[in-house]
């Protein structure tokens, strides 16, 4: 599903660069759950970023589907993402000024063509994650582990062929880290492509497979028993 | 995407409602303040448009150039000048209306009114709106008039009044008339007065000396022409026709065209024909325009400021799969929602501030939605076009926040140095239009209370005019008999008469003169305005004499009127010091005992007086020449206006004995009369009335000036709120920070200050030129616009920038 080629990543400022990927070459399959680990600055979000087509990478290739994105206009990019690609963020991103309902609602709202009731959509997948009781509530009415998922069921609601998670347990308590993880085996079980950054080990073990970036560099791909 | 806009607009206005109040009534303000000089401004520019005809038709101007005389062109004709063009042009059409005060008479109550002589096809060639009867034929009969609705409720209580008789005294004496058409009320902006209309009678007024008097601006002639390029033509060829008509009337060595030149002045210029008061309407648009455009630069600093808080949505959409184009649709969107309804508000506000404008500056404004709604949703086109162009930057600059970047810092962007400053520009800016407001407001109130309290050469209270003395039909003995009763009022100290008072310049006429002890060159002549005066009238006005003695009964050669003059008869005047210095004497002195040759009278100057400035202050004191006559009353029906000087008593007081006097000896006359400040104050009002615009704009503008700088500084003050505690946790105490905080915001004064203190000068020095006696521009004015930019400036952010400083520094760095 996803190949990356020699991936590299680099930033300048007025003086230094620094290179935040190096040479990064990876292939993900359809239907993988892959756990993305490593510490902080190692290039982890710099990868799920350009994965998530957020960010460019400043050599290499990335084929998605067998499809080049390298070179990929900005708009089509964007429908790339709308059609395609669901995100999970580690402080839950949700618009404050959008109702639940109406955050989860976005993950619909920029696609091409017609998309039947979103609002029916928008149900289920509220349905799916179990915040179907406070569709009209504001983001900061709600706890944090409603509010991730809320943000899971905005990544779902277009039943997107990959789904990325920055640290998605980063902010939440044990319990509420333990609900999304089973939130997450649930849709890779159901089919989802998914791909997780984060720093527990605990719960990179719950992927069927772990990688391991250090200094911008793949230093492991290990499958794992789930 | 309609529904997100609308939602993100609504939920600004719920969730944020400080910064959504802020925006909102800044921009209401500016769209309230541009709607209002923009219905000033269209009232203004659409003089006459009630007529269909109003782009055909041109009214007859005259621009001289005589010595001494402005040669702005004045709108006005003699009365033949219609019958000579007709005589060399065939096809011309036109039609004259000839203004007269006359006395309309309802069982024992007279009542002053205007009636327009006018030709028979006057109706028809403007296309007057008519309640009812015939526009071709309702004037041909010389016992026929036309009158207003207005006037028809006033004498007859309804419209329905064909064939109703009014009983009207003008100068051909007392007669009954029939009505029959009623004119519809006509628009306010409109410059005839067609109130009471009867046929000219050209066949009695064609023999008057003065009909072909080429000069005379005795009435109106109005002109029509199919096609503008027809009236050019026509124009072209006027010098010709001048020269052709006036021959050597004025003197064998002159072209006449170059002392007189004819215009077709287009009939909606007419109103506003005269450059000062065209530049003063002008002005009040561009007051309007800017209004607006410093509401669109609060909307676009508000905007711009709260972009870093917008920063993290923008991310999450783009990672969603908003594309720019979706994003700058959503952005501008929710700026067309926010103007849409800043129009809204700012049309209510107009709505409930119309009373107190129409109050505050002497207009009729109004707005009817039936009648005014094409031009309402142009105006709206407008406020959105500009609108939308200033959101534009904010919307490109929402649009173009990286996601990636954004979602892995944990501060806000806030637009980098660029849009900081952009911002602090923008303040700048607005500012920079609020201190040139003040400036300019404490300029247009200086030069406005200078004119109403400066020597005007003459004691203007306590002085009455009494102008029914003027009046058609009203005797010679009725006059004396009137002046006699005055005398004897407790409280009045002198009487007089003359042909021009204070405001009052129905009589205005001018004469060349020339000095006899210089021979005769053409070159030396100069123009003096006349005055026939009463016996007393220096001591009524209490003028100053500058050298040699008044004018009186005791002097024989003091009297105008001596049926035994022949050429070489001299008659003594007294000239006023402006006339003096024109006539080229060293001194008053000098003009003493001196001949000169007035409009081929022989003079010789006994007084000088001090200059009396009877007109408007916008215009130069003529240089006047004084003549005497002993008995007034028994001058032409139309000069004798009658002057009280009286103390002791009140205005109503004194209206009401000259009243009671009046109708003693002229009971079949309306009483008109006034003081001389309220006569005078026809020249002020306008200005006051502009000055009190001006500085409804100009507190407009300040007031958005403030609530922009308000929004920036609780804006910033947030975004440095961890700065704060850092710098408390270091030591700085609370007012060290409330300095820091407060003085980020003064620097954009003072740079404001800096460019407005030049604009403003050039302004107001090009303001107080138009006046003849204007005000000296100290740096008093701008050090009083600055402190009151700057007071305004540190009560805004005063407060703010404490508070913050107050906060816990514990609290402050738990921020963000």
């Amino acid at each position: 599903m996803i190949e990356l080629k020699s991936l590299s990543r680099r930033y300048r400022s007025d003086e230094i660069e620094t290179t935040a990927l190096h040479d990064v070459s990876l292939t993900i399959r359809q239907g993988e759950f892959v756990a993305i680990m490593g510490p902080s600055g190692c290039g982890k979000s710099t990868l799920l970023n350009i994965l998530g087509t957020i960010d460019r990478p400043t050599e290499g290739r990335y084929l998605f589907d067998g499809e080049d994105l390298t070179a990929r206009s900005e708009a089509a990019l964007a429908q790339h993402r709308a059609q395609r690609l669901g995100f999970i963020f580690q402080s839950f991103n949700l618009v404050d000024d959008l109702t639940i309902a109406e955050n989860i609602e976005l993950g619909l709202l920029y696609r091409k063509g017609r998309q039947g009731s979103r609002r029916a959509l928008v149900e289920a997948a509220m349905d799916r994650v179990g915040v179907g009781h406070r569709a009209r509530h504001f983001p900061h009415q709600l706890s944090g582990g409603q509010q991730q998922r809320a943000a899971i069921a905005r990544a779902i609601v277009g039943e997107p062929s990959l789904i990325l998670a920055d640290e998605p347990t980063g902010n939440l308590d044990t319990e509420n880290g333990a609900q999304v993880m089973e939130i997450l085996k649930g849709l890779n079980a159901a089919g989802a492509t998914i791909v997780m950054v984060t720093h527990s080990p605990s719960h990179a073990d719950q992927a069927g497979r772990r990688i391991d970036i250090l200094d911008g560099r793949l230093v492991a791909s290990v499958a794992q028993a789930i | 995407m309609l529904r997100s806009i609308l939602v993100a607009f609504w939920r600004s206005f719920t969730r944020r409602p400080l910064y959504a109040a802020l925006n909102l009534l800044g921009l209401s303000l500016g769209v309230a303040a541009f709607l209002t000089l923009s219905l000033l401004y269209r009232f203004e520019t659409s003089y006459e448009t009630w007529t269909p005809e109003h782009s055909r038709i041109y009214a007859a101007g005259v621009a001289y150039n005589f010595p001494g005389f402005s040669r702005a062109t004045r709108v006005g004709a003699m009365g033949g000048l219609l019958e000579e063009m007709k005589a060399d042009y065939p096809d011309v059409r036109g039609v004259r209306d000839w203004s007269q005060a006359v006395t309309v008479h309802k069982g024992a109550v007279a009542t002053g009114e205007q009636m327009e002589l006018v030709d028979p096809e006057f109706l028809d060639f403007f296309q007057t709106p008519l309640l009812a009867g015939d526009a071709r034929t309702a004037l041909a009969d010389p016992g026929r008039v036309a009158i207003s609705e207005d006037l028809a409720r006033k004498y007859f209580g309804g419209t329905d009044v064909i064939g109703r008789t009014l009983d009207v005294t003008d100068s051909e004496g007392r007669a009954t008339y029939t009505v029959s058409a009623v004119i519809k009320a006509l628009p306010k902006n409109s410059e005839l007065k067609l109130d009471l209309l009867r046929r000219l009678p050209v066949e009695r007024t064609a023999k008057e000396q003065a009909w072909h008097h080429w000069g005379s601006l005795q009435l109106f002639t109005f002109f029509k022409f199919d096609r503008p390029e027809q009236a050019r033509a026509l124009e072209a060829q006027l010098p010709a026709f001048v020269d052709r008509r006036v021959g050597r009337t004025f003197g064998d060595d002159v072209v006449p065209h170059e002392m007189l030149a004819l215009k077709f002045v287009p009939l909606r210029d007419v109103h506003l024909l005269d450059a000062k008061q065209r530049a003063a309407v002008d002005t009040l648009g561009v007051v309007g325009i800017v209004a607006l455009v410093l509401a669109l630069i609060n909307y676009v600093n508000l905007a711009t400021a709260r972009a870093g808080l917008r920063a993290r949505e923008v991310a999450v959409r783009k990672a969603l799969g908003a594309g720019p184009g979706a994003l700058r649709t959503q952005f501008l969107g929710e700026a067309a929602s926010t103007i849409a309804l800043a129009f809204l508000v700012g049309l209510a506000v107009v709505e409930l501030a119309l009373p107190l404008i129409n109050a505050a500056g002497g207009l009729s404004l109004s707005l009817d939605y039936r009648r005014d709604g094409a031009w309402v949703a142009g105006v709206f086109g407008v406020v959105l076009a500009a609108g939308l162009l200033a959101a534009v930057y904010p919307a490109f600059m929402l649009a173009a926040f990286k996601p990636a970047q954004v979602l892995a810092s944990s501060r806000a962007p806030s637009g980098g140095r660029f849009g900081a400053r952009l911002r602090e520009a923008l303040v700048v800016c607005q500012f920079a239009a609020v201190v040139a407001a003040f400036v300019l407001m404490l300029g247009f109130l200086g030069q406005i209370r200078h004119m109403q309290e400066a020597d005007l050469g003459y004691r203007r209270d306590g002085l009455y005019l009494v102008l029914s003395t003027r009046r058609v039909g009203v005797t010679p003995e009725q006059r004396n008999a009137f002046w006699e009763t005055v005398r004897r009022i407790p409280g009045v100290t002198a009487v007089t008469a003359s042909s021009n008072a204070p405001a009052d310049d129905d009589f205005n006429s001018n004469s060349t003169a020339h000095r006899l002890d210089r021979g005769a060159p053409p070159e030396m002549a100069t123009t003096l305005n006349v005055s026939s005066i009463g016996p007393d009238y220096f001591q009524v006005l209490e003028g100053r004499l500058v050298a040699g003695r008044m004018l009186d009964a005791q002097h024989g050669g003091d009297e105008q009127y001596n049926p035994k003059a022949t050429p070489d008869t001299v008659t003594n005047v007294v000239i006023s010091r402006e006339a003096a210095k024109v006539l080229q004497y060293a001194s008053p002195e000098a003009a003493l005992d001196q001949l000169l040759d007035f409009g081929g009278r022989k003079v010789r100057v006994v007084g000088v007086a001090e200059d009396m400035r009877f007109y408007s202050p916008m215009e130069k004191v003529p240089a006047r020449i004084y003549f005497f006559s002993g008995l007034p009353a028994w001058w032409p029906a139309d000069w004798p206006i009658t002057m009280v000087r009286y103390s002791g008593m009140d205005e109503a007081a004194m209206r009401a004995r000259l009243e009671t006097a009046w109708r003693q000896a002229a009971p079949g006359a309306p009483f008109e009369g006034k003081t001389a400040l309220a006569n005078l104050d026809r020249y002020y009002k306008p200005q006051r009335d502009r000055s009190n615009l001006f500085s409804l704009g100009a507190a407009a503008g300040a007031g958005i000036g403030c609530i922009g700088l308000y929004g920036l500084a609780a804006f910033n003050t947030s975004r440095r709120a961890r700065e704060v505690g850092l710098r408390k946790v270091l030591g700085a105490s609370s007012p060290q920070v409330a300095r820091l905080l407060v003085g980020q915001f003064l620097r954009p004064i003072l740079i404001a200050c800096l460019i407005a203190w030049p604009l403003s000068w050039w302004a107001l020095r090009r303001w107080l030129a138009q006046f003849d006696d204007p005000i000296g521009i100290g740096p008093g004015i701008f050090l009083a616009g600055a402190a009151a930019a700057l007071a305004i400036g540190l009560a805004t952010v005063g407060g703010l920038g404490w508070a913050a400083a107050s906060t816990s520094p514990g609290k402050a760095l738990r921020s963000e």
